[in-house]
């Protein structure tokens, strides 16, 4: 066995081949061999929820994974649960609700969100609060997050689940980035 | 994450259990990593040289279900898993739900697997206290074939399975429960979530037609004797075959239980607070378990 791994990964859409270290974590590869830095590290031991990212559509903490186990996988992250130029229902809901103070803990709060949502698309606030529980925000902006979940769960039965530019612009007089 | 430390993808569960059998003890196997990953990031463990992804066994080892009488859960389910189940859906395995609802985060319940809480044998592992009050048994696979171990036994110290480092768990077993029965878990701290709980108790109750106990399992988090999950047997003693009333529940948290548990005082909080709450997991799992029974759901 060699000391490098070769793994096929398609990160938001698009796919990567890498060849990793054994003890390169997922959220090593997203954050600083790709450049995804919503991903971020708060206890690196699975507990606060700020890097978590989707793995074949599951939440999963990303300090817990490690790369080279994951051949095959398919991962988003917060940069891609919309098509670029876009939001998502999630994040639009968080900007309206004032659910974004500092925004480190954000990125994971917007995937717990959606994994929720795409399980169910019409939560009690009970099952809100169990899914969001282990995202840790030292704001303590867990209110405005449940009001967000409901919120966009309401948008997305309507039928919106991405927002344009435009849209975003006359909502919230805010101009999409990145 | 700095550890040298290789990986080892198998092709199948006899690939596993060979590659096992031939680098044993400096190979470990590897599920959801959700306690295995820690430990060598934390440095309490010496990183293991190999260790063996159980990933792609998954699609062979992700199993709930019902087999000659038996409750049969494979090794790779995740939590997450056992909860698109039957049994979160049946109130004869109502304790399931309630470990649920205290297990981890959101997201560790889509990772952690019921092999790696069994494996992983801590202290005060929800799941290992909710399967001994099921009276489970673990299914082992190595390189000489199959045996089965009842849960208690393979549970040998905290940490520690009576097991060889080359033997792999593949499933965990139950007797189906039969009808007028239920279970109900309690786990007592300060916070609901991310906490080893200050006790942990687990009651499968089966009561007949008359009100009386036909069959009755308790476990605690701790026993005397041991800091490790375990069976309070002269408990359900006392109580089997005898008509369920509220009083006997009362008397067998009183009176019979204080002699059968040991609880420790360390920086978390004293053995007699435990004990105390103990007795009260006791009285409030049996009293849970009853209203289960007789409300016929969950």
């Amino acid at each position: 066995m060699s000391g490098l791994y070769k793994v096929k990964l398609k990160v938001n859409g698009v796919s990567y081949e890498l060849e990793v270290p054994a003890w390169e974590r997922l959220i090593d590869t997203l954050r600083y061999r790709l450049g995804f830095v919503s991903v971020k590290e708060g206890c690196g031991r699975g507990e606060c929820g700020n890097c978590v990212v989707l793995v074949n559509g599951a939440p999963r903490p990303s300090c817990l994974a490690l790369t080279a186990t994951l051949d095959g996988a398919e991962v988003v992250t917060l940069e891609g649960i919309a098509p670029p130029g876009k939001l998502h229902a999630v994040q639009v809901a968080m900007l309206k609700s004032g659910g974004v103070q500092c925004g480190f803990c954000t990125p994971g709060v917007i995937i717990m969100a959606k994994a929720l949502l795409d399980r169910n698309p019409d939560p009690q606030v009970d099952e809100i609060k169990e899914w969001l529980a282990g995202v840790l925000c030292r704001c303590g902006s867990y209110y405005h997050y449940i009001k967000a979940v409901k919120l966009a769960a309401e948008y997305i039965k309507k039928g919106f689940v991405y927002f344009s530019e435009e849209e975003v612009k006359k909502k919230l007089h805010l101009r999409v980035v990145g | 994450m700095v550890a040298i430390f290789e990986i080892y993808r198998p092709s199948s569960l006899d690939d596993a259990v060979e590659f096992l059998h031939k680098h044993a003890p400096d190979a470990r196997p590897l599920a959801g990593g959700t306690e295995l990953l820690i430990l060598i990031r934390d440095k309490k463990i010496k990183p293991p040289k190999y260790l063996v992804d159980l990933s792609p066994l998954r699609k062979d080892l992700s199993y709930v279900k019902l087999e000659n009488g038996l409750v049969k859960i494979g090794a790779l389910t995740t939590v997450w898993e056992l909860s698109e189940s039957f049994l979160h859906r049946d109130p004869r395995y109502a304790g399931f739900k309630d470990v649920w609802h205290k297990f981890g985060t959101m997201h560790l319940r889509f990772v952690a697997t019921i092999g790696g809480n069994i494996a992983t044998a801590t202290d005060f592992s929800d799941y290992i206290v909710l399967l001994l009050a099921y009276g489970a048994n673990v299914k082992l696979r190595s390189v000489d074939g199959e045996r089965v171990v009842p849960l208690e036994e393979l549970i040998a110290d905290r940490r520690q399975l009576a097991a060889r480092p080359d033997e792999l768990v593949v499933e965990v077993a139950f007797p189906e429960p039969p009808p007028r029965s239920s279970s109900s878990f309690e786990k007592f701290d300060r916070r609901q979530i991310l906490i080893a709980g200050i006790a942990n108790g687990c009651s499968y109750l089966h009561l007949d037609e008359g009100g009386k106990i036909a069959d009755v399992r308790i476990s605690f988090d701790m026993v005397k004797g041991k800091r490790i999950p375990g069976r309070v047997k002269p408990v359900e003693d006392f109580l089997r075959g005898k008509v369920f009333t509220e009083e006997l529940v009362t008397r067998a948290a009183e009176e019979v239980l204080p002699s059968v548990m040991e609880k420790y005082t360390d920086w978390w909080t004293t053995a007699e607070y435990r004990l105390e709450m103990s007795k009260v997991t006791l009285k409030r799992t049996l009293l849970i378990a009853k209203k289960r029974i007789e409300g016929g759901a969950l």
